[in-house]
Formats: structure tokens, sequence, C-alpha cells
């Protein structure tokens, strides 16, 4: 059965981070003729994967109609955990895994309070996060010893095969794996009918709170993971280290074109949105921006890329009725 | 042709919404008394609590978060939310500590000016959020990060030297009573005066339904823009107040207050659906989070007893509050 779907076209969000993404880098290599080189480019996919994995559970969650705000938490959980459970002679792997299902198990905490209780999803992550918090808190007074990142999460974030790093390998096929659910299958197509109105999903056959659910495991594993990778990446781990990562998981995901109503973003669009954050502070030092003018750059390109998406949306389904318009006559 | 149509009373339609479940009087009968049983814990352990001016130094570390947290009820009234609660802080916080202690005598002439620019930056939301148009998650979480710089391009680290008057004020007793209990009191008056006043009902009909507010001929758009105008002036006056209790300035405390207000609001039962509930049931929610924190430090428990404790809370209130109206609309159905 082949369905053509609407959302199968590259949507105006998804062009708009792209463009930006792009703007950023041709004003970059002008500044600066290094910025586009080759070591330059691998920095910042590995550092934009970071969001960019994280952020893929924020475009399920969101485009489903939900939020997660613990993102920040799981993600400290994740490279905390993995380095606890390591250092007690767990295998790498095995590791590995095991705390990825951790963090898919909180996210369905989450998920499980959204649906079934009906707890506002604000609410709900709000909660589960503080309370990962204070258990990451009360581990780390438990093994006070360094927690350096285990081997298996620096391979993964700092390896190489030849110019490729690793990490934007994973990152890429993720993203094609998320992009595909996502917008070819049909638990996607649930996602997306379950946040654009829950009730007309719901009289449609939708499962619209096993879908729900769904989203926000997929949210704690993509969580974990990325902290993972980012712990790796940093050799250490600390219980502050995701709280860059609440925002900018969020703002990846708006700059990509989602709707924070649900029903609508693409996981490309994120994708694009990640990089065009991690480049735009890569390109500000050049200007000697400092990092406040940098934090006012940053909103300024969330305010920016979301009207001018809401807008450009708007615009193409003018275009689009008044085409039909003169179709019909 | 003369069958009888289905009516629906408008009594069906407006108690559609689920959030009207729970009356608002037994939001206010949990919160106080989870905010008592608290309290009571709390003067267990410490006697000596029981005294205005202890309870005054109690008040002065949360005043900032039960501001904010008042200002996170009147967005969430209408319906809103204002992430940039913590930014409004900041840079309030941070002009007072550099820009008020010299500008225009360095008197209270420069603070009324701080005051006014936090209720800009607030202006600034509510014109995002009703001009463009922008869904107010998005809006302020832009300017959130906006804020957040502006106030670190004023004040780069914590610092600053605010002026001595402040100081001096910030320590005042007028008529014996500490001043952050004389401010939590005209917090609360002056929430009574706005909810009964004209004002108040709007904002009320506004987060309640906005369409209807507007075919009532309230003025939606610009309910909105004053809102957040409040809100961000109730986030300058935690600003000031902060710098004047501290003596420093830091423009990079404010993300700190951002979830908690949030918090507050919810255990507090106001709506984030808007249009139920008010600065009271906050005030005492967010004074529950400050004695839960008190009662941690007194029984020498780490941090993170603080913090799950808080975060138990929000999560079995909600969760109870939901249960509740699962089971109340099982019974109606």
């Amino acid at each position: 059965m082949s369905v053509v779907l609407p959302i199968a076209r590259p949507r105006p969000g998804t062009l708009t981070a792209l463009g930006l993404f792009v703007a950023i880098l041709v004003v970059g290599t002008i500044v600066s003729s290094g910025f586009a080189s080759a070591s330059n480019l691998r920095q910042l996919v590995v550092f934009a994967s970071f969001v960019g994995i994280a952020a893929i559970g924020q475009t399920f969650i969101i485009v489903a109609g939900g939020l997660d705000l613990s993102v920040p938490w799981v993600f400290a959980f994740g490279g905390i955990q993995l380095s606890m459970l390591t250092n007690d002679g767990m295998p790498g792997i095995a590791a590995l895994i095991l705390v990825v299902a951790l963090g898919a198990l909180i996210g369905a905490v989450n998920g499980f309070g959204v649906t079934w209780l009906k707890v506002a999803p604000i609410v709900m992550t709000l909660a589960v996060g503080g309370l990962v918090q204070a258990y990451l808190l009360a581990v780390g007074l438990l093994k006070s010893q360094g927690n350096s990142a285990p081997q298996i999460a620096q391979s993964l974030a700092t390896s190489r095969w030849g110019q490729v790093p690793v990490a934007g390998v994973i990152w890429i096929v993720l993203a094609i794996a998320a992009a595909g659910l996502l917008q070819r299958s049909t638990v996607g197509r649930d996602i997306y009918a379950s946040g654009a109105s829950d009730v007309v999903a719901y009289l449609s056959g939708v499962n619209v709170r096993r879908t729900r659910l769904l989203t926000y495991v997929v949210g704690g594993a993509a969580s974990a993971f990325a902290g993972i990778m980012l712990s790796g990446y940093l050799g250490s781990t600390y219980v502050d280290i995701g709280s860059p990562y609440l925002f900018s998981s969020i703002a990846a995901v708006v700059v990509g074109g989602a709707s924070i109503l649900g029903g609508s973003g693409t996981y490309w669009g994120t994708f694009f949105g990640a990089l065009t954050l991690t480049a735009l502070s890569a390109v500000l030092p050049l200007f000697h921006l400092s990092d406040a003018q940098l934090k006012i750059a940053y909103g300024l390109v969330i305010l920016g890329g979301v009207w001018v998406s809401t807008a450009g949306s708007a615009t193409v389904g003018r275009l689009r009725r008044r085409q039909r318009r003169h179709a019909s006559d | 042709m003369t069958a009888t149509t289905p009516t629906i009373s408008p009594d069906t339609i407006a108690t559609g919404r689920r959030s009207q479940r729970i009356p608002l009087g037994w939001e206010m009968l949990t919160t106080a008394g989870i905010f008592l049983a608290l309290a009571v814990v709390d003067l267990v352990l410490q006697p000596g609590l029981a005294d205005l001016f202890q309870i005054g130094l109690l008040l002065q570390v949360a005043l900032p978060a039960v501001l904010i947290a008042s200002a996170q009820t009147l967005v969430a009234l209408i319906r809103g939310i204002d992430l940039s609660v913590g930014g409004m802080f900041v840079v309030t916080n941070a002009l007072t500590a550099t820009w008020a202690n010299h500008a225009l005598g360095g008197g209270w002439t420069a603070l009324a000016v701080v005051l006014l620019v936090g209720a800009g930056l607030g202006l600034v939301n509510g014109l995002l959020v009703t001009v463009l148009r922008l869904q107010p998650f998005i809006a302020t979480l832009g300017t959130w990060t906006i804020f957040n710089g502006i106030a670190l391009t004023i004040l780069k680290t914590d610092g600053g030297a605010p002026s001595t008057a402040l100081l001096n004020a910030s320590l005042t007793e007028p008529l014996g009573i500490p001043l952050p209990i004389v401010m939590l009191v005209a917090l609360l008056g002056a929430w009574r005066l706005l909810r009964g006043s004209r004002f108040g009902t709007q904002m009320i009909a506004v987060g309640s339904d906005e369409e209807r507010a507007r075919l009532n001929g309230t003025s939606v758009r610009m309910i909105k823009a004053v809102v957040y105008s409040l809100a961000g002036l109730l986030c300058a006056v935690a600003g000031i107040y902060a710098v004047g209790v501290t003596s420093t300035g830091t423009p990079t405390g404010g993300d700190a207050y951002i979830l908690t207000s949030v918090a507050a609001v919810v255990i507090g039962g106001t709506s984030l659906a808007g249009g139920k509930g008010g600065i009271g049931l906050t005030v005492m929610a967010a004074l529950s989070l400050t004695i839960i924190s008190d009662i941690v430090a007194a029984m020498n428990l780490g941090a993170w007893v603080a913090v799950a404790a808080s975060s138990g809370l929000l999560l079995v209130v909600v969760v109870l509050r939901s249960v509740v109206e699962l089971m109340s609309q099982r019974r109606t159905v």
C-alpha cells in the first residue's frame, strides 16, 4: 500500500533552517577563509550531533503535541549512569544498551503521566526531571571519585574513520531512521495526527495514548544517548552537563519549523536547526562578539526563524489556494 | 420536520474544559493545608522560627522566587507561559547593581526607571504574542536568551556596587515589621485589588475563553499586553530586591527561577490552561517550597533531598488532582 502523504514534501520550515545554515556558512567563509574547512566542519557536525540527537526525541514529542522539559537531567543521567556501571565492571556495550533502555524507561514514566494520568506535559516532565536530578545528586554524594567518561563513550564521540567523524555518522544514521519513521511510516502518520488533533485522531482509529507514550520513550532514549556522547566528547560527566540542552533541544525543533502546538514539523528541519544554532555559535566569535551577544543573536534567530517559517507557511498556503482556485476555474 | 432539535445547554459548553472540574475553593484548601503542614513541621524542628524577625529572614531569601512565581501566575491566568521571567529578573538586577547606583542621582528615580524597564521587557513579550502572534512559549523562549544576553552585557560577572540607600532600605522594618513581610502583604493586597477590578475580570475572561471575551467586547490584545508587562514589573521588583538583600548583582542567576516559578504556579493550583487560580495560591506554594528547603537544611540532609521533595510534591499534587478529575469525569459521564 502506498500512501502519498502531504508531509513528504519539503516544508517551508525545513527550507528556512537549511537556508539559515547555508547563509551562516557563507558569511563565515567570507569573514574567515578557513571557516568551511574540513576540520572546522567536522568539529561543527560533531558538536551539533549532541543537540541533534537529543532533539530527535523533542521533535517526536512536540510533533505529537507534547513537550519534554526533562531533557537536561536525562541527558546528564546518560553520562553519569554509564560511567558508574562501567566503573563497577560492566562491559561497555552492555552498559550502554542498559543506560539507553533506562533513559527510555524514564521517558515512559513521562509518557505514562501525560497520557494515562492526563497531567500537562510541561508539568509531568518538569517533575520527573526534578526526580532524576535528585537521583543524580544523591549518587554523586555516594561516588565522589572522578566521573571520567568510559572508553566506549569516548570512542563513540571522538574517533574517526579517515576524515569522517563517527559521531557525525551515528547522527546521520539516526536522523535517517527518525525522519523515515516520522514521515514514511504509519507510526509517523499517527504522531502527526495525534499532534494535529487528538480527538480527530482518536475518532479516526489512532491509538493516541500509545502513540504519545512512544514519543516520550524515544525522547528518553535519545536524551540518554546524546548525554553519553557528550560525556565521551568532554571526557567527564557532571550533574549540570545537560543544562544548555533544555533550551537548545527545543530551539533546534522550533528553528526547524515545527509548531509548538503539535501536528507539524520534520526531523530534517530539526537537523538543520541544530546545525544552524551550532554554526551560529561558531561564526559569531569571528565578529568578536561576546558570549552575551551570542545569547542575544540566538534569541533573534529563534524569533526570526519562527516568524519567517510561520509567515512562509502562510504564504505557501495562500499560493496553493490561489493555484487551486485557478485550476478549478 | 418539526422534530425537536437537540438542545445544547450553555452549561455543557461552559463546563467542557477539564480545568474547571475541581472548584477553586478546594485548591485553596489543599494548598493551604500543604503550606500549614510544612510550616508546622518546620516550627517543631526549629521552635525559634516563631518570631517575626526569623520569618523575615526566611522571606528575605524566598521573596524573589515568590514575586517571580506571581509573575508567572498572571501570565498563566491568560493561558500564556513566560520563560523569560528569569531574563527580566537578571536585566533589572544587573541594572540595579550598576546603572541605578549613580544615574539620575542614584536614588529612587533610577529605581523607578528600572521598574519601567522591567515592564517594558514584559511589554516586548506581550507585543510578540499579540502583534506578531507568536506562541507565548516560543516568543519567551527567544526573549529568555536575549534578556540573559542583555544582562551579561550590562554586568559581566556577579558583582556591581548597589547604592547604600537601597541596601539600607532593604533592611528597614516599617512599624517593626521586616520589609519582606510588608512586601508580601502588599503583593497579596495588590492582587486582591487587581482581581476585584474590571481589569481582573477581563483577565480571567481572556484566560477562560479568548473568543468569548472578544465577543463580549474585551480588548484581548490589550489585556494580554498589559498582563505580560505586569509580569515584567513583578520580575523587576524581584530583581531590585535581590540586589538589596544580597548587595550584589547576578547576571546569570535567573535561569533557576524559570522552572521553579512554573512548579509553584502548578502546585498552588493555578491552571496553566488559563482562567483559574490566583497569586494567593502561588504565594502559599512558593513558600511551601522554601519551607521544604529550610526543613532539609535544618535536618542537615543533602541538597538532593530538597530537590527530590519539591519535585515529589509537584508530582504527587498533579497526579492526585488528575486522578480526582478523571474519577469525577467518570461519575458525571
